[in-house]
């Protein structure tokens, strides 16, 4: 499983000319880079994993296609462009699940760089189980209410008798921990 | 929109629960396309949301418990501020006198009239009092093949069922925008949106129910609508639905008037 990269702006503006010059190495590049962030952003949108898992194929696939013909006007947009690609394939599906046009799918090797293991990020959520059992109780409560009941901060304050700004930092500092957990276990493998 | 913004307005949290509109999701899924910070932050939400799913409910002392226990205490609260009144006015009087009788004839004081004591406000805030339990639902399968509204719809309170009431959102939306004349679509978008904060689209749905016309969701909606005025603090349309919901007769009969009455406290 690969940390969230953060490649630099140059980087993704080379990124897009090697895939026009036929790159192919260049196109595994681009699926790391953005295949989980097209995943979570399907997930968040549709609510559904199977589709999202679908989408980021279409998405690479049209994506890579537009790149190869040098539809990309301009290079330094490329996160942009992705983006939008997801978010319209997205709204089509919500549309129309059925009458979307059906892309090819991705080759076999691209494919394997975003398979429904890696995108699942089961590694990922293993951690959390652990790091969250290293939270204390009202914590644990504190993003579950956040989280899962959708509370704003000041109804939870009233809830667990704390105050708003309380529960606001504590929110903070559990995803921060949780989040720190992850980076270190992750970066060790 | 910078990584400032993403943790000062809660975007991560809004983004995750589906509360940000579409320019602000617009906007955020750019930042995190591009900031490798801010999707470590959303990864980690997602994956956190999902374990938190997976965990049984915690239990969390709601606030109705700690007005229960208000409500218990206050008969013991008001004795002790009576006694205290009545002890200091016993005192105060019994120092007074020799100045009084200088001063002017004592009062005629009947000893039968009470002692006026300002008991400590039992009256729940409005914040108490537009606090709402989701209305009950019950999947009703229809012979025959479904229509895709109701597909969706049926598919969408299975969240709503599971207390997910923002997930259910975007499925119950879409049954109402395939079937707009169905009243249960729209109560229970109104219901969704009560339940997840979003007050002021909870009262669109809830109107349009309304209007749809007698329907079995009329006195729900009322009321519910009444729930979602008292959560904007607009007491005088709040009050107007908790009398339209009593003049049903209904289930809710007893529970708004009880609100009216409390409203007028």
């Amino acid at each position: 499983m690969s940390l969230p990269s953060a490649t630099s702006a140059g980087e993704l503006r080379n990124l897009a000319e090697r895939i026009r010059q036929g790159d192919a190495s260049a196109e595994t590049e681009l699926v790391h880079e953005f295949s989980h962030r097209i995943f979570v952003m399907g997930v968040v949108r549709t609510h559904d994993r199977e589709a999202a898992r679908e989408l980021v194929q279409d998405v690479l696939m049209a994506v890579i296609g537009a790149l190869r013909n040098g539809q990309l006007q301009d290079a330094d947009k490329l996160a942009a462009f992705v983006h939008g690609t997801a978010r319209n394939l997205i709204n089509n599906q919500l549309r129309a699940q059925s009458q979307a046009p059906a892309l090819d799918p991705l080759p076999e090797d691209l494919a394997q760089a975003c398979s429904a293991e890696q995108l699942e990020d089961a590694e990922r959520v293993g951690l959390v189980h652990q790091a969250l059992e290293r939270l204390g109780q009202q914590d644990r409560k504190i993003l579950w209410m956040t989280l899962v009941q959708g509370h704003k901060p000041g109804e939870i304050a009233a809830a667990l008798g704390l105050s708003a700004e309380v529960v606001r930092t504590r929110k903070t500092r559990a995803v921060k921990k949780v989040a720190d957990l992850i980076r270190k276990k992750l970066s060790r493998t | 929109m910078n990584c400032t913004e993403v943790e000062e307005r809660e975007i991560l949290e809004r983004y995750l629960l589906d509360r940000l509109t579409e320019p602000e999701r617009e906007e955020f899924e750019k930042h995190y396309f591009e900031c490798g910070t801010c999707f470590a932050q959303v990864q980690t939400g997602l994956a956190l949301q999902t374990e938190l799913r997976r965990q049984p409910a915690m239990p969390v002392r709601a606030r109705g418990a700690s007005l229960l226990r208000t409500w218990v205490w206050a008969p013991a609260f008001a004795a002790i501020v009576i006694l205290l009144t009545a002890g200091i006015w016993w005192y105060s009087a019994r120092n007074r006198q020799p100045l009084q009788q200088v001063a002017a004839p004592p009062p005629k004081v009947s000893p039968n009239v009470p002692v006026k004591v300002q008991s400590p406000s039992t009256t729940p805030s409005l914040e108490e009092l537009a606090r709402v339990e989701p209305p009950p639902y019950s999947a009703v399968v229809l012979r025959g093949a479904e229509d895709e509204s109701h597909e969706a719809f049926h598919k969408a309170m299975q969240y709503y069922v599971k207390e997910d009431y923002a997930h259910a959102i975007p499925g119950v939306r879409a049954a109402v925008e395939a079937s707009p004349q169905t009243a249960s679509f729209s109560f229970y978008l109104g219901a969704c949106y009560l339940l997840t904060g979003q007050t002021d689209l909870a009262i669109i749905s809830f109107r349009k129910t309304v209007s749809l016309g007698d329907s079995a969701y009329s006195e729900s909606a009322h009321f519910y609508l009444a729930k979602a005025y008292l959560g904007n603090k607009d007491v005088a349309r709040a009050q107007d639905e908790l009398q339209r919901t009593v003049q049903f007769h209904g289930s809710l009969e007893a529970p708004a008037a009880e609100i009216l009455r409390q409203l007028r406290n």
